[in-house]
């Protein structure tokens, strides 16, 4: 390890000062189960690292009036503990809940989580179903970014070298509206996501679909948006026929997405069933 | 080299550490706290789960420089002296104890969710040692300790007979 | 007669200092100026290659670095002495032990390894134990890659298929496991005047000091080997790993050496669990009565033979599973491949099969609409039942009883036809 230096960040401020100062020589350690692994794999080599795991300004959950913003340094078990999101968010709560294991929970965070950009991040896919966007600082300024747009590919996200993910801000559901979440993993704890899903659903009174954002983990070289199926749905009662249709779209783009993949079959296969759990799942919890 | 403050069982230390390292390196090559095992080195068995701030970690998953003026308890941080402290002498006594390699880390995870609540259910139990391998797979005999160490805790004492 | 253990519970011996975290593992066991090793090892499966130390060597802070040359005997084994302590000039898998850097600190040994220079000439492998079989396989060791030929020859199978009922016939295969025993492989070796002695973990520490005193050419008595807490084994610590390498360089160096291994290179390290192709054909008449049984079984052994003909023998003498069956051919197999070598682990041989009979007993029941209990009770072994290698068996046989209790614990008891 080629490591010169180590900083414990106690505000922000000193944050954007070091990054502004070391750019890509330096690189954010919070929960550090990403960044350890990491660097004793060589994968990186930075010869600063600044500790941001104490930053108490960007360790929340707030709440207005129809928004909600996480703080970038807010752990798992923080998220999965929450009394705001326990309700119509459930499916951020069981993402959280459904990451690693407990001690790493107790590290890990949100903004980690979204920065280390894993095809298989347990909070990309409810993040991406919520609309949710990422903001953005430097010494420059701040700014703000879809998590859509923000997200680029395998390990690779839209930031530069003196900025930093400060939070995660996206709407609050309205009456009738929840999130959902399904993942598959070779085993309950400490289990990469094989597969993981994220619904946003709108129901109408006569159970019709008037808003649907689905979004997959874990098929893709990111976390991914089905635009696609969510047209099936969109205007549409969810009836049994509706909901095999959604199906057969879904397994339709994952076919084309990991065509040549040894695990192509199996996952084809088994989103239907995580899917549609999920998906029932979610409209139970809009019309309660 | 990065100095650090820290307060390891109730005592103080204040050490030079290199910046690589990391905290279970600390604790076994530099302070000679040995009951904290290495397993994998990247957070999957919980051998060297130590309690930071009053909550379970991988002590592989945190860097030393990160720990500082942090509150840690370590499995030699349990005991008074030769007296056991409750969540100890139930894995003895239930026989929960194989190999012991996983052993400390459990009974640290064991105090997290002891701490919490003393009267836990067993799916309790299960998803608070979710993050900790037995590999000599003693897991239901983990969990009836566990359950019976809880049982001491309310009782507010060591006897085993309770 | 008063019972004072049996029906009591015990409290184990090192149960309180394992609470404490005061129990011993190699890993924990300092020494006065030790020096550390570290392992160079295999990246290739099947190749010649050619070694160069010089820039490793004059690395600050290292203090050896140990290649085959240094080894007086350069064999060890548990049966057959086919592995290298350090390959001479040819590595058989990933991970075969190549050279040991004994250095100052971890950091350095590690630094070390990375500067030794090595030339691989790859050769042509075999990974798959099926080809490996055949006669223009390439060959792992000396002559054929099988290793071991195991055959249980009972009445006659071919008439007896001709009278059954029912036949059915499938291919299952097993992938390769590991132990991953919690605690990785640490040890510590140091002199003590004239004697050398290994603190490592390991299921069989009297023949490791007897390949630890044949590999350094000196007397049995000369070597003490001390067993501290072992973190788990389940068979993955009965082949000898470290204890010879930190042997040699301990009386290289006349100072205590030690490594630990990381996880990773434990992976590389030690034994498997056998992969195993298990082709079966199995007949029962009308009643679901088990009349033949046909298995062929190829058990991977990897790059070196470890345990493997006692593990294919086992997979052999169980291939039939607790059933009666009067007409039986099995044919088991041990193959090198240019695979990680595989050895023993809980079950030893007789872990797999099971996954092969017991689903061929429940396709015979599915074809005769028996269901999966009854079925196991027409064949299951009871008191007076001839195994496969013509055993009686005279008492304490209970297979049929625990089976009724499986059935009623999963409710099946009363439903007729259940698939």
């Amino acid at each position: 390890m080629s490591l010169k230096n180590v900083y414990v960040a106690k505000t922000l401020d000193e944050v954007l000062n070091l990054l502004n100062q070391y750019g890509c020589e330096s690189k954010l350690i919070a929960g550090g189960t990403d960044v350890i692994i990491q660097l004793r794999e060589k994968e990186i080599s930075p010869k600063v690292l600044v500790d941001i795991s104490n930053l108490s300004e960007i360790n929340f959950i707030d709440e207005s009036e129809d928004k909600i913003t996480i703080g970038a340094c807010t752990t798992f078990t923080t998220i999965a503990e929450s009394s705001i999101l326990k309700d119509k968010l459930k499916g951020l709560v069981q993402s959280a809940e459904s990451v690693g294991s407990p001690q790493i929970r107790n590290a890990a965070t949100i903004g980690g989580n979204i920065c280390n950009a894993s095809m298989a991040a347990d909070i990309v896919p409810p993040l991406l179903a919520l609309d949710a966007e990422v903001l953005i600082e430097s010494k420059a300024g701040k700014r703000r970014i879809l998590l859509d747009h923000f997200l680029m590919g395998k390990g690779k996200v839209d930031i530069k070298p003196e900025e930093i993910v400060t939070a995660i801000t996206f709407n609050k559901p309205k009456n009738r509206e929840a999130l959902g979440f399904g993942k598959l993993g070779l085993r309950k704890a400490l289990a990469i996501a094989r597969i993981s899903t994220a619904i946003y659903l709108s129901l109408d009174e006569e159970n019709t679909c008037r808003k649907i954002r689905i979004a997959n983990g874990a098929v893709g070289f990111r976390g991914m948006r089905e635009k696609e199926v969510e047209n099936i749905f969109i205007g549409k009662q969810l009836t049994e026929d509706v909901i095999n249709m959604g199906i057969e779209k879904l397994r339709e783009e994952l076919n084309q997405r990991l065509a040549g993949r040894s695990s192509a079959e199996f996952k084809t296969t088994a989103i239907a069933g995580i899917f549609k759990k999920a998906l029932l799942e979610t409209a139970n919890n809009c019309k309660e | 080299m990065k100095d650090i403050n820290l307060k390891i069982n109730g005592k103080s230390y204040r050490l030079s550490t290199n910046e690589d390292m990391r905290l279970i390196d600390v604790l076994r090559d530099e302070l000679g706290l040995l009951g904290s095992k290495e397993g994998c080195g990247e957070g999957e068995c919980g051998a060297c789960t130590i309690l930071m701030e009053g909550r379970t970690v991988n002590a592989c998953m945190v860097m030393a420089f990160q720990t500082d003026e942090k509150e840690i308890i370590t499995i030699e941080g349990l005991s008074n002296g030769e007296q056991l402290h409750p969540i100890q002498q139930a894995f003895i006594e239930i026989g929960a104890v194989q190999c012991g390699f996983c052993t400390p880390g459990m009974i640290l995870s064991a105090k997290a969710i002891l701490d919490k609540d003393t009267n836990p259910t067993r799916e309790m139990i299960r998803q608070g040692i979710s993050g900790n391998l037995c590999r000599c797979t003693g897991y239901a005999k983990i969990v009836d300790a566990i359950e019976l160490a809880g049982k001491l805790l309310r009782n507010g004492g060591n006897n085993c007979e309770a | 007669m008063k019972r004072e253990i049996v029906g009591k519970r015990a409290i184990r011996v090192d149960g309180h200092s394992k609470v404490l975290g005061k129990a011993e593992y190699p890993q924990d066991i300092q020494k006065q100026s030790m020096y550390h090793g570290k392992t160079l090892r295999s990246k290739k499966p099947h190749a010649y290659f050619k070694l160069n130390i010089d820039k490793a060597k004059n690395l600050k802070g290292v203090i050896a670095i140990l290649t085959a040359k240094d080894v007086p005997y350069n064999h060890h084994g548990v049966l057959f002495k086919d592995h290298e302590i350090f390959c001479t000039n040819k590595v058989r898998r990933v991970g075969d032990p190549i050279a040991f850097v004994v250095a100052e600190n971890e950091k350095i040994a590690k630094q070390a390894v990375e500067f030794i220079e090595i030339e691989y000439d790859e050769i042509p492998g075999v990974f798959d134990p099926i080809k490996a079989m055949e006669q223009s396989a390439p060959i792992v060791h000396k002559e054929s890659n099988i290793l071991y030929h195991y055959k249980i020859r009972k009445g006659n199978i071919e008439n007896a298929f001709k009278q059954c009922e029912v036949i059915v016939e499938n291919e299952y295969r097993t992938g390769m496991v590991d132990h991953a025993f919690l605690q990785p492989e640490s040890g510590i070796a140091y002199m003590d005047e004239n004697t050398v002695v290994v603190c490592a973990s390991s299921q069989y520490p009297h023949f490791d000091q007897i390949e630890i005193a044949e590999a350094l050419n000196i007397p049995t008595e000369n070597v003490r080997v001390i067993n501290p807490a072992i973190g788990g084994a389940f068979g993955g610590r009965e082949d000898i790993t470290l204890q010879i390498h930190i042997a040699l360089a301990t009386k290289l160096v006349g100072k205590p050496v030690k490594t630990t291994y990381s996880r990773e290179e434990s992976f590389l390290a030690h034994g498997k669990r056998h992969s195993m192709i298990m082709k079966y054909k199995t007949g029962a008449n009308r009643q679901g009565k088990l009349v033949a049984m046909e298995a062929n079984i190829i058990g991977d052994t990897g790059a070196y033979a470890s345990w493997a003909p006692n593990v294919l023998r086992k997979a052999g003498v169980h291939a039939t599973g607790p059933y009666e069956i009067p007409n039986v051919k099995v044919d088991s197999y041990a193959v090198y491949t240019n695979n990680p070598f595989a050895g023993a682990m809980r079950g030893f041989g007789a872990a797999q099969g099971p996954i092969a009979y017991e689903q061929q007993i429940d396709e015979i029941g599915r074809k005769l609409s028996i269901d999966p209990i009854t079925i196991r009770k027409i064949n299951g072994f009871k008191v007076g039942s001839e195994t496969a290698t013509g055993q009686i068996l005279e008492a304490s046989v209970p297979y049929i009883q625990c089976i009724e209790s499986v059935g009623k614990a999963l409710g099946l008891e009363q439903k007729e036809g259940i698939r």
